[in-house]
């Protein structure tokens, strides 16, 4: 019950505050980057929506599938039913995908959702698609499979986001839902299906303008925060203590792992980019003397008096290299971004975490 | 049926047939024996008297005939045989025909088959009577016929206008066919029947007409029946009972058919046309008389018969009275041998000669020589018994083999003025002449290596599990002995090389044998009471160590080709090692250097070799150098190809991968079983010493990201470990060391020697050493000690001291073995800590890096190479010179992504001083995770401001 917790109390303590980072209220401070530099750009502004409600119903539909069928490395997945209000996105529902397995490789999906839709709609639910959500495993989710369905969804819906849901954080004590949407100008990159690297050059994309975040807001029912009211007194302190726990090297360990896996990747796609250039300058070179050598045949006929040579197609001469696609190494680099934000963040409330006990322990002593 | 084909073939009317029938019978296997066995007669002479033509033909007459018989009894799978027999047999007689034009016989068959399939194909009540492979074979003939009949289409047709015309062309060459199938030809008409069974009338027509109103109900049984009947009433002569055969059956399928027309007319014309066949019948008969004298004039088919079974009776070696010399045996002898390896010379037959001969000379006293030689003889052609070289030796033949050997032994010990050798020519032989010592050909050792060889292959194709193994196993004895006595036999006679060789098949029948008595002597030292017993066991024979020692130096001193030195070596090395004498076999398998060049040597050595370095391993494992033990079987373990390497089996998966040939090949190269290495032994000896170096060495490099596996084997076994879904109990030995592995990686020796050392693994392998309880003693320390050493590299990050009581307690140790490893590991610098010699104690410096410093470390080591690949795009696009102290000003748009090298420097700059600054103060394992209620451990502090340092440094995205 933490998250309903922290929305209502910004600030009110420890974990809030990591929170208030995350998910509170009105802020926007989780952004990518620093000051929302490249937000302010591409911006929200572009949207309608300007923000996200979530229903405190969805949230823990969301937690209750991810603690059912999501386990490790598999992430979850599900569909988000809400309607646009204003300058505000309400998701007022939401229902699971069914796990893949081998079996079932003919699973309709898209009969699935309609069905689920319709059946919704009986019971009086809202069932207007506004996006979907998703699992993720230490705050790794910029991949190639996000991207896509993303930008399928945003396609068909304009106003559809992503929410990304890390269990892990969540055990730890503190709620992580963070919704996302492609900015227009990836849109645009998206819609033209060209990664090469003058597209992306052209469409001025760079990883911290691939996606934009969406500010959340958790609403619950005044009842509902009533009860919290009371819950809050009645819990025991002893509850709370989790949050100060200062193992912490697993998790960073973790993160470590996968943000060196990451650099690997990243170092790999260079060498692919490199040698791409260095083929592309030699053919350069090549298609250059060439050029050079039939310029001075040329001349030689000329003064003999025979006709020049014909033309040819240089292109087919001389075929470039296939440029590696950039879009891999845009997300590999949005990846390391996130992973770099989770450890800056986990460090920084870990630190603050062991000044204070040490603070203590000196005050015990 | 069967009655009926005794009566065809043997009828005295038909004597030509039966001619015809001899004249085939000898052209098979017999003949050829004839001319080497009876010399003296002269009868080759008269062997070729036919045309090829003529054979031919009587191939296809015969087998036609066979199909007529096959008919009339309505034997269609018999007759399907037959028919392709007999397409083959026209295949092979094309050239003929392609001469002489298509014979109307056969022509005629084709016809007649094809009618006759029709009828009882159409014949469906007959049909659903068939039994099943009847059936069966009715429809293939029929399609077969059909298809085949197309080639002949206008020899058919022609035939089928104008059958008597053919009938009669062929009537001379083949009077058997020419009947039936006239008969058949006029059944086609449909007339047949009708005249048949007038003609029947007049003998038992009643009585098959009675039949044929039955046979509309049973039809078989009434065949049968009608059979009987037939015999019965004519049984003057076979001709005209198969006749009816044909007649009626083809009555019944025309009455069957209803389409009988039987009018007056056509019964005159076809009783006019038996009258003539009848005529035509006396005239060939008279004509084949001649032909049979004629026959028995060119050539006296029937004796030929006669001398068949030459092999059966006694054979004649001398006329009678003959005086029986030197010049006449050796002769005979060369008579015998000039048909050896010949085709078709019949080799049991030989040897049984050549053992006749020996007799005979011994009987006459012809002298040892003599018998030397023909012995020398007779042990040849035992060996050349089998043609092929896969395929082993009868158990009786072994026997005689052995027996022959020994006999030989014997007359040569007897007789020390006969020398034999190979290099003696033939010419230069002095077999009788009793005044000059006696010169033989032949060598002794060649034959006892073959007889050596021959063992091996007897060996090699027995069922090892079987009883029959056992039995053969027995002749071993007897094996070595030969080899001793033509050893002691060689030692007084032969060449130096000829003892080399002789001493190689010694050694090779001892390096594999534990010296059971010579390690129970060694188990009780010589003491007064004993003696006596010692003394005892002393007579029975020498020790297997000396032996080999006295043999192998031989060798070593005297022999010039490199192979039996090779083998020597690696067979001294195995006997040692088996001995458990670890550093005299490893210091001569060094010295040999022999593992420089073993890959040229040929395979069976190579295989040898393998043999050898296992059971080094093997060895090196029981003296506790578990290193050693590892290095040694690490080549062939690693390869997953023991079984292969050691020519203890095939492995299945290569079938593809070899030919038949070379399976052939490598099955000849295959150990006998009992000279087998136990290979679960063998793996296990290998996973525990693997287990024993790289379970200290992981827990050493736990964090080490170029840690490399010491042995990949043994990884593997932990991952499939590690992959099992629900973990048991172990079973197998590769789970107990896996479990055990998982019990030492904590520390647990007590767990990790219940899992190695239990009854299971017991009756599995350890009981298998000559010393068990050693190998176990040895074993347990080994596993407290590395236990020890993997716990102190796990755990030594908790401790600021551990005292080595406590220590010595928990591995059940003594105090100065623990002081010598903690020492040793410091000495390496395995282990950051120093002893405290007063208090007892370990203190541990603390200065390894933690995991997450580890982690920053190899981080910060994959950034630097990142901006190096970074740099180098950069430099691409600015030119060569580009230093990146200009990054600010780089960072093209079209590289979205990437970050300012400098930054990233500045990142690894703070990384990258090492050692690390930080000295955090001790933890203890029990104190993780609940720091929060107790003292902060400042390992985290350092840990969380490192990545602080990172991240505050951490590349900014920067954009033009």
């Amino acid at each position: 019950t933490h998250f309903a917790h922290a929305q209502r109390f910004p600030g009110g303590s420890m974990a809030s505050r990591k929170e208030g980072a995350g998910s509170a209220a009105t802020s926007s401070s989780s952004t990518t980057g620093p000051a929302g530099k490249g937000k302010g750009k591409g911006g929200s502004g572009d949207s309608a929506v300007k923000q996200v409600q979530i229903d405190g119903l969805v949230v823990l539909k969301i937690i209750k599938h991810y603690q059912e069928e999501g386990q490790g490395t598999e992430v979850v997945q599900g569909v988000l039913l809400g309607l646009v209000v204003e300058d505000r996105l309400e998701i007022t529902n939401c229902f699971p995908f069914p796990q893949h397995t081998e079996d079932d490789a003919d699973f309709d999906e898209v009969q699935y959702q309609m069905e689920m839709m319709r059946s919704l709609r009986h019971v009086n639910i809202d069932h207007l698609h506004v996006g979907w959500y998703q699992s993720t495993y230490y705050g790794s989710f910029v991949t190639r499979a996000l991207l896509d369905s993303q930008f399928s969804y945003q396609h068909a819906i304009e106003e559809s986001v992503v929410l990304i849901y890390d269990p892990i954080k969540t055990a730890q004590g503190s709620l992580s839902l963070k919704a996302y949407r492609l900015t227009p100008k990836l849109m645009e990159v998206c819609k033209e299906k060209d990664f090469s690297p003058e597209a992306l050059k052209k469409g001025n994309i760079t990883f911290e303008h691939m996606f934009e975040e969406v500010p959340i807001v958790i609403k619950n029912s005044h009842l509902i925060n009533v009860l919290m009211w009371e819950l809050e007194k009645k819990s025991a302190v002893a509850d709370k203590h989790e949050l100060l726990s200062l193992a912490s090297s697993n998790h960073l360990g973790k993160n470590l792992q996968l943000l060196m896996d990451r650099v690997d990747e990243m170092s790999q796609d260079i060498v692919k980019y490199n040698t791409y250039m260095r083929n592309t300058s030699k053919q350069q070179q090549q298609k250059h003397q060439y050029q050079q050598r039939r310029q001075q045949e040329n001349m030689q006929r000329q003064s003999r008096g025979e006709p020049p040579l014909p033309e040819e197609d240089l292109s087919k001469l001389f075929k470039p290299p296939q440029p590696p696609a950039r879009m891999d190494s845009l997300l590999i680099a949005g990846q390391i971004n996130t992973y770099c934000q989770n450890i800056k963040e986990f460090t920084a409330q870990n630190l603050g975490k062991l000044f204070m006990a040490q603070a203590l322990q000196e005050y015990n002593n | 049926m069967s009655r009926f084909f005794t009566t065809g073939s043997d009828s005295e009317s038909e004597s030509s047939l039966s001619g015809e029938e001899l004249v085939t019978k000898p052209v098979g296997g017999n003949y050829g024996k004839q001319p080497l066995l009876l010399s003296e007669d002269e009868e080759d002479t008269k062997r070729v008297v036919r045309s090829a033509k003529d054979k031919r033909f009587e191939e296809l007459t015969n087998l036609i005939r066979t199909i007529r018989n096959a008919m009339k009894i309505r034997d269609v799978t018999k007759c399907l045989e037959e028919f392709e027999l007999l397409g083959k047999a026209y295949g092979k007689a094309k050239s003929i025909v392609d001469k002489e034009g298509v014979p109307r016989f056969y022509i005629r068959i084709l016809a007649d088959l094809e009618d006759y399939l029709n009828e009882l194909w159409e014949d469906k009540e007959g049909k659903k009577k068939m039994n099943k492979n009847n059936a069966k074979a009715l429809s293939t003939l029929r399609q077969k016929i059909r298809k085949y009949n197309r080639d002949f289409e206008s020899h058919i047709t022609n035939y089928k206008q104008n059958p008597e015309q053919s009938a009669d062309e062929d009537a001379e060459k083949n009077e058997e066919d020419s009947e039936g199938s006239s008969d058949e030809d006029e059944d086609e008409d449909g007339v047949s029947a009708a005249a048949f069974l007038k003609k029947k009338s007049e003998a038992p027509s009643g009585e098959s007409r009675k039949f044929l109103k039955k046979m509309e109900d049973d039809e078989e049984d009434s065949e049968d029946s009608e059979d009987d009947e037939d015999w019965d009433t004519g049984s003057t002569s076979s001709d005209s009972d198969s006749e009816e055969e044909e007649g009626k059956q083809t009555v019944l399928a025309s009455r069957f058919l209803k389409k009988a027309p039987t009018t007056e007319e056509d019964k005159k014309a076809a009783e006019k046309k038996r009258e003539d066949k009848a005529k035509k019948k006396h005239d060939r008969k008279s004509k084949r008389l001649d032909e049979e004298e004629e026959d028995n004039e060119g050539g006296e088919w029937e004796r030929v018969r006669g001398g068949v079974p030459l092999v059966k009776e006694k054979p004649k070696m001398f006329a009678k009275g003959t005086e029986i010399t030197h010049a006449v045996v050796i002769k005979k002898l060369n008579e015998i041998l000039q048909a050896r390896g010949k085709k078709g010379t019949d080799r049991a037959a030989q040897i049984e000669l050549l053992q006749l001969l020996v007799q005979i000379a011994s009987e006459n006293n012809l002298g040892e020589g003599v018998i030397v030689k023909i012995k020398f003889n007779i042990i040849a052609s035992l060996y050349d018994y089998n043609p092929n070289l896969a395929t082993y030796m009868k158990p009786e033949m072994w026997q005689k083999c052995l027996d022959c050997i020994n006999e030989l032994m014997d007359i040569l010990f007897a007789n020390p003025n006969i020398f034999v050798g190979e290099n003696i020519l033939e010419e230069s032989e002095n077999l009788h002449n009793a005044d000059q010592p006696l010169r033989v050909r032949g060598c002794i050792l060649t034959l006892v290596e073959r007889m050596d060889e021959e063992f091996t292959k007897i060996m090699q194709n027995t069922d090892p599990h079987s009883q029959e193994y056992v039995e053969h196993l027995k002749d071993e004895a007897q094996v070595c002995a030969i080899i001793e006595r033509v050893q002691r036999y060689l030692e007084e006679k032969g060449t130096t090389e000829e003892i080399c060789r002789v001493y190689l098949r010694r050694i090779l029948h001892t390096y594999y044998k534990f010296d059971y008595k010579a390690h129970q002597r060694q188990l009780t030292p010589p003491e007064g009471s004993s003696k006596s017993e010692q003394d005892q066991a002393e007579n029975e024979g020498e020790d297997s160590a000396v032996l080999m020692e006295r043999l192998c130096k031989y060798i070593y001193a005297k022999d010039r080709t490199d192979r039996i030195r090779t083998c020597a070596i690696l067979c001294h090395i195995y006997h040692h090692a088996l001995h458990s004498r670890w550093y005299q076999a490893r210091d001569l398998m060094l010295m040999s250097h022999l593992q420089d060049n073993i890959q040229h040597a040929d395979p069976p050595v190579q295989i040898l070799y393998n043999r050898t370095m296992v059971q080094l391993g093997i060895c090196a494992f029981r003296q506790g150098l578990t290193k050693d033990a590892h290095n040694a079987l690490l080549d062939i373990q690693s390869s997953g190809r023991a079984k292969e390497l050691l020519g203890q089996g095939l492995l299945l998966r290569s079938l593809q991968e070899r030919n038949q040939e070379q399976e052939k090949v490598e099955r000849r190269r295959q150990v006998p079983f009992h000279l087998h290495i136990n290979l679960e032994l063998l793996e296990c000896v290998y996973l525990v010493s693997a287990m024993l170096l790289e379970i200290p060495y992981m827990a050493a490099h736990e964090s080490d990201a170029r840690r490399r596996m010491i042995s990949k084997q043994f990884h593997h076994q932990l991952r499939v470990g590690e992959r099992q879904p629900l973990l048991g109990p172990p079973e197998s030995m590769r789970e107990h060391v896996v479990a055990a592995s998982k019990a030492m990686k904590m520390g647990d020796w007590k767990t990790c020697h219940s899992f190695i050392i239990n009854e299971k693994m017991n009756g599995k392998v350890w009981d298998l050493f000559p010393e068990a309880d050693k190998v176990r003693t040895m074993l347990v320390r080994k596993i407290q000690e590395e236990s020890l050493r993997t716990y102190l590299f796990t755990y030594s990050s908790v401790y600021d001291s551990i005292s080595m009581e406590t220590l010595s307690d928990m591995f059940e140790l003594d105090l100065p073995t623990v002081h010598s490893i903690i020492s040793k590991m410091i000495i390496n610098e395995e282990l950051m800590a120093s002893l405290d010699q007063p208090t007892q104690t370990v203190v541990m410096h603390r200065t390894e890096p933690t995991a997450q410093q580890n982690l920053a470390l190899q981080l910060a080591e994959k950034l630097g190479s990142l901006v190096e690949n970074n740099e180098r795009v950069f430099d691409h696009k600015q030119g060569t010179y580009g230093g990146y102290f200009r990054g600010q000003l780089f960072c093209p748009s079209a590289l979205p992504g990437f970050w300012s090298p400098s930054c990233l420097f500045t990142v690894i700059h703070v990384l990258l001083p090492s050692p690390l600054p930080y000295r955090p103060e001790g933890r203890l394992p029990q104190e993780r995770g609940l720091h929060a209620s107790g003292r902060v451990p400042p390992a985290a502090v350092s840990d969380s401001l490192l990545m602080a340092s990172l991240l505050c440094l951490w590349p900014r995205p920067f954009s033009l």
